[in-house]
């Protein structure tokens, strides 16, 4: 198992390389990576999102294909024409617009697979981790919802059959309403119920005491002189040395809040996740992927206007995407040395 | 180690005291049982016990309470943690993460114990409570059984001295609860811990207990004291003490063990007794093979491609009441959704009255199929009972001619004074009423019950068989998905037994008393006869004399 912050890192770099890879086949790559990656690392019974990649990839890509196809009128392969007194939609309707659609969708996709897998592959307790010690109560806040999540998709399934057997149907926008005023009241129920086993398991007796008024009062000079940094930045441009260095210093003083509230926090790790050469491995070939996206801006960057033609393709530039792989690879590896532990996996 | 003096508590904005003038001692290591209909402050008295009560409801208290030295009125549920363990109705309404290790460890990180010491506490617990193969697993994936130790596990967390349980076993099945009971069995015998529990099915806990303290319903009374004295002074108690007090056995009978010794003692004749006597019998013979209300053939279901149902035949007559019973898995609940069209069975055919509703909607098949899921809750959302009733017929067309008047129904559910009520602030058996309500205005044929009797007290439970006898008098057939024992031996014509998707067994429910699992107190106490409760074995002994 990795580390989360290397999981979080991972998730990252998709995020940044696919935003910049406008080129459907890099972008294609990197689906097939987050794919690989999810299918050995998020099994099914880590899931955790209400709705799959693949699902939302189904949805995401014709749609967002279709709404740019009708919205966006550039593009020289006229497909048909919407009469003009349609309002946004009038005009021709190009297959350039529909690829630059479907482009964006499936940038959607691989950001949404890189997201869900982190979800999928992090235990709750250390998104918690993830937060720095001064907004420790906001990871507990956090990790209540997402662990919420899929407590709801259950409750709405219920909700949904229970009202079917009463003869409900859901045929416009109005018949959510006997769906959704359970959903919300079973959900506001069930917070009330945690919020109750928390109290009563002793959770907030040391975070009650609330913050002293000495670090309050740094926190609103720390905010007060970035404010004034950032006001000498539009008004003052000939002293932007100056302004930058006040802002440097309004943030090293919201940065010494943030540190003195971190050290006031009492709490303590049950088991401390050690780095291991995994983590390195992975690291390393963010990095790589990082780097690529970086310096090859270029190379990813596609755009089907005005006329549509075929994406270049670089083999180095998508070879340094493959530097996302090494989860996978790392999964396969473990379980090929202790098959126990994949079958522990599965059986959970 | 807990001493109550004059408590008294109303919760915010309530007229009435959910606790009155309760005076009570329960002493260091007792196990001790919280007894009382719902309503009557049960779970109220164990919230002050950790102070969550007032701290967390709000509301005005008088009176004094002192918890191993400790006052929680003054000192909060905070403070009161560590002393007091606190386990909830519902295992899964009180986890905050994800995994069963993380759980116990939770609270513990988050009071600041050192990583050493909370490493050994952690391994305590997970023994105590049997769950060291499961320390890793996702909570999502256990059982309820497991979920519920999980629960006890992070409350012993802190080492308390006292843990106290809301009815922890009221949305498990027998087994799991059974599993749950032992736990704070050991936990008790082993470690001396102080156990205070509310439950309603006392047949399951009695054997068990040391103390009992019993709360009237309407608040202003409570009774404490050995198990066999509270039992004296109850109305509603299980069918073993029924017997015993109606046949005047001293001392009661906490066990079915105990029960045969004072039957061994007093020498009573069960030769030549008649058998358990069908409720169908009392109310009216069956029609000779009259045509089925409902026909199952060869119903095959599969999830996954893992099949769950294997070829069911099922027939049922008008007014038959068919209890189906079975090991959590079996394949319960998937036969009921699949005969509401809530799952497409891959296989076979599904009759109403010779018509297949196979591939028909959810919403046509239940204008004549009544389906009462599990968790009555998820039907419940108007401003009022009466308006539940009233949603159902609009959804069904039916508001100009309903086929049975709203307020004539409320009115035979015993739901008349709560008719303006929000329906989800009711009783669990009011609330459950109301359900039966909105899924039973139509007037169908066929009503599908999935475990009704979960988390009811046991006026409700009487209530509930009430309404079934008279559904089956109007000539609804209902099939019954349940763990009850009790009320199968009370109120069904015919037990189908489903193991693995299949129907291994179909006959009266004298069958019950064949099987370990399955078989009631009274079954026990008199084997071979076929009395299956007290009303039985009263007759067959009154036969006798």
């Amino acid at each position: 198992m990795l580390d989360p912050r290397v999981w979080l890192l991972w998730a990252l770099t998709v995020l940044v390389t696919a935003s910049s890879a406008r080129n459907p086949l890099y972008g294609a790559i990197l689906l097939l990576v987050a794919m690989v990656v999810g299918a050995t690392c998020a099994t099914e019974d880590r899931q955790r999102a209400p709705l799959s990649p693949l699902h939302f990839g189904m949805i995401a890509i014709p749609l967002s294909a279709l709404f740019n196809g009708l919205t966006v009128h550039f593009g020289d392969t006229r497909l048909f024409t919407l009469p003009d007194w349609l309002p946004l939609l009038g005009g021709a309707v190009t297959l350039e617009a529909i690829i630059f659609g479907a482009v964006n969708g499936l940038t959607l996709t691989v950001i949404f697979s890189s997201f869900s897998i982190f979800n999928a592959v992090t235990p709750v307790r250390d998104l918690i981790k993830l937060t720095p010690r001064a907004f420790h109560e906001a990871g507990v806040v956090l990790s209540i919802a997402l662990t919420f999540v899929p407590q709801t998709a259950r409750s709405l399934r219920s909700i949904r059959e229970a009202q079917a057997v009463r003869g409900h149907r859901v045929r416009g926008l109005r018949d959510w309403l006997p769906i959704v005023i359970p959903l919300l009241t079973s959900g506001l129920e069930r917070s009330m119920g945690l919020a109750e086993a928390m109290v009563a398991r002793g959770y907030g007796a040391v975070s009650d005491r609330g913050q002293p008024l000495r670090r309050q009062a740094l926190l609103a000079l720390g905010l007060l002189v970035l404010l004034t940094g950032w006001l000498m930045v539009l008004f003052r441009p000939s002293r932007q040395l100056i302004a930058a260095g006040v802002m440097a210093l309004g943030t090293l003083l919201i940065g010494i809040v943030v540190w003195l509230t971190g050290r006031s926090v009492s709490h303590t790790v049950y088991r401390a996740r050690r780095w291991s050469h995994r983590d390195t491995v992975t690291l390393v070939g963010c990095i790589l992927t990082l780097a690529v996206s970086v310096t090859q801006r270029e190379a990813l960057y596609y755009s089907p206007y005005p006329r549509l033609t075929a994406p270049s393709f670089n083999p180095l530039v998508g070879l340094g995407l493959l530097g996302l792989i090494p989860p996978a690879l790392i999964e396969m590896i473990s379980d090929r040395d202790d098959p126990g532990m994949s079958k522990e996996r599965t059986l959970a | 180690m807990i001493h109550l003096d004059h408590l008294s508590y109303a919760y915010p904005g309530a007229s009435d005291r959910a606790l009155s003038d309760i005076s009570l001692d329960i002493g260091e290591g007792e196990f001790t049982l919280v007894a009382g209909a719902s309503g009557s402050g049960k779970s109220t008295l164990l919230r002050v016990l950790n102070g969550l009560v007032p701290h967390f409801t709000g509301g005005s208290i008088s009176g004094s309470a002192t918890v191993s030295g400790h006052d929680p009125i003054a000192e909060g549920p905070q403070a009161l943690s560590r002393i007091v363990g606190f386990v909830f109705q519902d295992p899964e309404s009180q986890f905050v993460v994800d995994r069963v290790e993380d759980e116990i460890a939770f609270a513990l990180e988050n009071a600041a114990v050192p990583s050493t010491e909370m490493r050994l506490r952690v391994e305590e617990v997970l023994h105590l409570l049997d769950l060291t193969a499961l320390r890793g697993r996702p909570l999502d994936t256990l059982s309820g059984g497991e979920k519920q130790r999980v629960a006890i596990a992070t409350a012993l967390a802190f080492r308390p001295q006292i843990l106290a349980l809301d009815e922890p076993t009221s949305q498990l099945d027998p087994q799991a609860a059974e599993d749950v009971l032992q736990a704070l069995v050991r936990l008790n015998q082993d470690l001396g811990l102080t156990i205070v529990i509310a439950e309603h099915r006392l047949e399951r806990i009695l054997p068990y207990v040391d103390g009992m303290v019993y709360l009237s319903e309407s608040g202003d009374g409570v009774v404490a004291g050995s198990p066999r004295r509270v039992l004296q002074q109850m109305d509603l108690t299980p069918p073993l003490v029924t017997l015993a007090k109606e046949l005047g056995w001293e001392p009661l009978p906490l066990t079915v063990k105990e029960g045969r010794q004072l039957v061994a003692e007093s020498q009573i004749q069960t030769s030549g007794s008649r058998t358990h006597t069908s409720p169908r019998a009392t109310s009216g013979p069956l029609a000779a093979q009259r045509k089925p209300q409902i026909a199952l053939h060869n119903l095959r279901f599969a999830y996954n491609g893992k099949p769950v149902l294997r070829g069911i035949d099922l027939e049922m007559e008008p007014g038959e009441l068919v209890a189906l019973m079975g090991r959590n898995g079996s394949g319960k609940t998937t036969l009921l959704r699949c005969i509401v069209g809530l799952l497409r069975p891959e296989h076979g055919e599904i009759e109403m009255q010779g018509t297949s509703i196979i591939g028909r909607a959810t919403a046509d098949i239940c204008q004549n199929v009544g389906y009462l899921p599990q968790d009555p809750r998820d039907l419940l959302f108007a401003d009022t009972v009466l308006d539940e009733l009233r949603i159902t017929l609009r959804n069904h067309g039916l508001v100009d001619h309903p086929p049975l008047a709203p307020s004539e129904l409320i009115d035979r559910l015993e739901l008349t004074e709560v008719a303006h009520r929000y329906p989800r602030d009711l009783s669990a058996g009011q609330r459950q009423r109301a359900a039966l309500g909105a899924v039973t205005v139509t007037r169908p044929g066929v009503l599908l019950l999935d475990e009704p009797t979960r988390g009811l007290d046991y006026p409700a439970k009487r209530k509930l068989v009430q309404l079934l006898r008279e559904w089956q008098d109007q000539e609804t057939s209902i099939l019954l998905v349940t763990h009850d024992v009790e009320l199968v031996a009370q109120a069904a014509d015919r037990v189908l037994l489903l193991s693995q998707g299949e129907i291994i067994a179909d006959a009266s429910p004298e069958m019950l008393t064949a099987s370990p699992l399955f078989s009631p107190q009274v079954a026990r106490l008199f084997p071979g006869t076929g009395w299956l409760t007290a009303d039985d074995a009263l007759r067959g002994l009154n036969d006798n004399h």
